[in-house]
């Protein structure tokens, strides 16, 4: 097979580029082993470095590749059953070319595309899969993404539990009829385990990765079947350098390198951005408080990049403690938070106001304003205070984590509290570790900084990880919120095979849950800001879980 | 000497050990598990990798346990693994080593040359031009932060000149060294000029200088030979402590300038509550410390031939 040169002009639009060319990768054409080319869409040509900076990641094997930076590289470098569109938020195929549920939701059956490859020849099947999920499953692997899989039947015994060690190596619930057939039975119904296959942790291995280790050979050189491949092992600290996978079977990749510098993790985002000021990196995110110039500075030539992705910035409130252990007292908090205010004096602009717990991005089940007492309004604010048993001079508590930028906009939020409710705000800033068992103690009271952004497309990932019971401490939902009538409402919606009676549950859920019981205190979007070489580069935008879509790149 | 040498070693030995246990206590007595939750998500950790980490890294013994263990690895020349990336430390702190010593050896050699140079000059001619000049420079360079010098650096030789790298080795050892070596050189070669220039006029007065010049022995030998060697012992002293300092890690420096070495693994670890290579980072700076005082001391033996080292 050859690589397409620079003197190949690809003929379509370049707006469409980002959109054609991540479905492209799996629209179930061309597919034959090592096979023809398929076209990609979009302008541009192939070659070019494309450089950005990135810090440490935990790990780039997929076992248990976890933070955006570990992603942006796995991603790169495999792909699994399924794919995301970057503007719809759609599952596509990725190499599995269909699939099917069955009506319970607990046997899913994902054909796969024959003869697709691993960089190294070998040829992906669905074994491929089965020994890459198991192989980050087992307990020895100590994987923080595995628990993806723990819906799948027969992980507990492969994984362990806090009282019981691993019993099996394989798990039961994965099963290869035929080479191209991955047949997965879930222990626990789920009609989203599609949506949730776009974790890195669900990627196929070949062969020669053997036991997942933090310091094999494999950890620090992964073989994959995505657009890219690894050019050298990982130079931890410094380096990681892909360069583009000829036997990827979709669309190939325009880059014929993507070099990432790794940052120091306490200033990685001014040396991103400095970097690519100075001409040393192509795409960099942007220090907020450089934001306004930024964007005042580059985004006349088309190189600011602005982006409302999957998650929000919440108030965590202990629900079941004083002062805050009644609905009422939460929506005065709400009601006397002036959002806007906070927005405009302490982010420049630079965030968007939520009035909701799903964010706008799923435009389906999106319902703007459903927090009705997320909008500011002193006279309701002091109803409910009144209502709720928040008399002036009650003590408050907001923690939250330093060195996250998080000391002025909190300051913000006490000042105002006090100013608009007369309440004292104990204001704590504390080390991320001790935030998070603070917020999971049962003695917690008051208010909390968090944040969430979605781990697949599915309003699910929102409303069960942060309010369903079941995910009580150790589980997310550390605000401790349990309503029967909401667990129905999410359980019956994930089980819904009527799309239209699947949103009106979730939408019900989501309303009930932070409208009428204020479990928790919505505040902001997920706004992202990054700046990009458009001078050099077209197709360069975020993807789901705000990277830059490295495969779509094309030199201009 | 024999002697003397053996002595001082002994007495690192128990210097790394006491060390080693107070650091040891203090890092593992800190309330929050180390691997309890995972660094800067707000995301739980699963119980059962937590207690999986717990019992591979021994943080579910009692700490004298841990740390009987700790030295026990330690001995054998094992630093033990990393919590957050589950990698040898050794193999982690190994690269980081070296570029810290590059960088510690380049700060220094441009640190002595313009330090004593400087002070040099403003002692032989006082209250000359250059004196003055000297003097004044100097001041600025004591009072400014180091970070503020990285910075301005950064922003004129790289951001305006585009001279030089701004941060990272990408572009060559040779290019990224000069902005960290000068921004770590220069607050330590101000005071090691001025140290000079107080030293060598004190030396200027001394009676035998006077009798060197009687003696019709030229200006340039008498400085050179005899009043440079006879003042400098106070600024070895301080080139040894600056040394043995910045072998342990330039920790703002290497930050400013992603130079990857053990004080920026340092930082990053502390974050983390990443213990062992707080452990290894700083049981390498304490030892580099040591030893180059060791050194230091015998080479006042050497400059002055009274000084016995016994």
């Amino acid at each position: 097979m050859r690589k397409m040169r620079g003197s190949l002009r690809f003929g379509v639009v370049a707006t469409g580029l980002v959109l054609v060319a991540t479905a492209c990768g799996s629209s179930g054409s061309s597919k034959s082993a090592g096979g023809s080319q398929t076209t990609g869409g979009g302008s541009g040509k192939q070659g070019g470095v494309f450089r950005l900076g990135i810090v440490e990641p935990t790990a780039i094997d997929p076992y248990n590749s976890q933070e955006s930076e570990g992603e942006n590289v796995t991603k790169a470098v495999f792909e699994g059953l399924v794919t995301v569109d970057n503007a719809t938020a759609e599952i596509k195929p990725g190499v599995a070319e269909s699939w099917t549920k069955n009506d319970a939701c607990t046997v899913w059956t994902f054909k796969l595309t024959a003869g697709t490859q691993f960089s190294n020849g070998e040829t992906v099947t669905a074994q491929s899969f089965i020994d890459g999920w198991n192989r980050a499953a087992q307990q020895k692997a100590a994987s923080d993404t595995a628990e993806f899989m723990s819906d799948i039947q027969g992980y507990d015994a492969v994984h362990g539990t806090t009282s019981a060690t691993a019993s099996a190596t394989t798990m039961s619930g994965l099963a290869a009829p035929d080479p191209n057939t991955l047949q997965v039975t879930l222990a626990t119904p789920n009609c989203d385990f599609d949506k949730k296959t776009l974790q890195p942790v669900f990627s196929p291995v070949p062969k020669v990765a053997g036991a997942a280790e933090a310091h094999s050979a494999y950890a620090d050189m992964p073989i994959g079947n995505g657009p890219f491949k690894m050019k050298e092992p990982w130079q931890h600290d410094k380096s990681i350098t892909l360069v583009r996978n000829d036997l990827y079977h979709g669309t190939k990749a325009g880059l014929d390198e993507v070099d990432y510098t790794i940052l120091p993790s306490q200033n990685a985002t001014e040396l991103e951005y400095k970097n690519f000021q100075a001409g040393q990196a192509d795409f960099a995110r942007i220090p907020p408080e450089l934001q306004p110039q930024a964007k005042s500075q580059y985004d006349s030539q088309g190189e600011f990049i602005h982006k409302d992705t999957y998650g929000i910035n919440y108030l965590l409130v202990n629900v079941q403690n004083p002062p805050l252990n009644n609905p009422d007292a939460r929506k005065a908090i709400s009601y006397a938070i002036d959002r806007d205010a906070i927005i405009s004096g302490v982010f420049k602009g630079f965030q968007s106001k939520a009035t909701s717990l799903i964010p706008p991005q799923f435009k389906d089940y999106y319902q703007a304003n459903v927090c009705s007492e997320c909008t500011y309004d002193l006279a309701k604010a002091k109803d409910e205070a009144a209502k709720g048993g928040l008399k002036p001079g009650t003590h408050v508590s907001l923690q939250f984590n330093t060195g996250g930028g998080h000391e002025a906009w909190t300051q913000a939020v006490q000042q105002q509290l006090q100013q608009n409710l007369g309440l004292v705000v104990d204001l704590n800033g504390i080390p991320f570790k001790d935030l998070l068992t603070n917020e999971a103690a049962p003695d917690a009271t008051g208010l909390f900084r968090t944040a969430w952004s979605a781990d697949y497309p599915s309003p699910d990932d929102f409303l069960r990880p942060l309010l369903s019971k079941t995910s009580f401490p150790p589980g997310d939902n550390r605000g401790r919120y349990d309503n029967p009538a909401f667990e129905t409402l999410i359980n019956k919606g994930v089980n819904e095979k009527d799309p239209t009676a699947k949103v009106k549950d979730f939408r019900d859920a989501e309303k009930l849950a932070i409208d009428t019981d204020m479990a928790l205190i919505p505040l902001w979007y997920r706004s992202q800001y990054r700046v990009v070489n458009t001078a050099k580069f077209t197709g360069v935008d975020l993807d789901f879980f705000e990277n830059p879509t490295l495969a779509a790149i094309r030199l201009k | 000497m024999g002697k003397f040498v053996v002595r001082r070693l002994l007495q690192m030995v128990l210097v790394l050990l006491g060390a080693s246990a107070i650091l040891f206590t203090a890092l593992f007595v800190l309330p929050s598990d180390p691997v309890g939750s995972l660094g800067g998500s707000d995301r739980a950790r699963d119980p059962v990798v937590i207690q999986q980490l717990q019992r591979r890294y021994y943080l579910d013994r009692p700490l004298p346990i841990q740390y009987l263990h700790y030295l026990d690895r330690t001995l054998h020349g094992d630093l033990g693994e990393s919590f957050r990336l589950q990698r040898p430390v050794n193999q982690i702190l190994g690269s980081k080593l070296m570029n810290t010593v590059r960088l510690a050896l380049a700060a220094i050699a441009l640190e002595i040359l313009m330090g004593i140079t400087a002070g040099v000059i403003s002692a032989v001619w006082r209250y000359s031009f250059w004196d003055v000049f000297a003097t004044l420079s100097t001041t600025i360079a004591v009072g400014f932060p180091t970070f503020v010098i990285g910075l301005i650096f950064q922003q004129a030789f790289a951001l305006k000149l585009h001279w030089l790298p701004l941060s990272g080795q990408t572009q060559g050892l040779w290019r990224s060294i000069w902005l960290p070596a000068l921004t770590l050189a220069s607050v330590d070669a101000a005071i090691m000029s001025r140290l000079m220039r107080g030293t060598m006029l004190e030396v200027l007065r001394a009676d035998y200088i006077r009798t060197a010049m009687a003696k019709g022995l030229s200006r340039r030998t008498v400085v050179l030979k005899h009043a440079l060697r006879n003042s400098i012992i106070p600024v070895i002293t301080y080139i040894g402590i600056g040394f043995g300092t910045l072998l342990g890690g330039a920790i703002v420096t290497e930050v400013i300038f992603n130079w990857d070495g053990v004080g920026q693994a340092l930082v990053t670890a502390i974050g983390a509550q990443d213990n062992p290579i707080v452990l290894g980072a700083v049981t390498y700076a304490v030892g580099a410390f040591v030893i180059i005082n060791l050194l230091v001391d015998i080479s006042y033996a050497y400059l002055d031939p009274r000084i016995r080292l016994s």
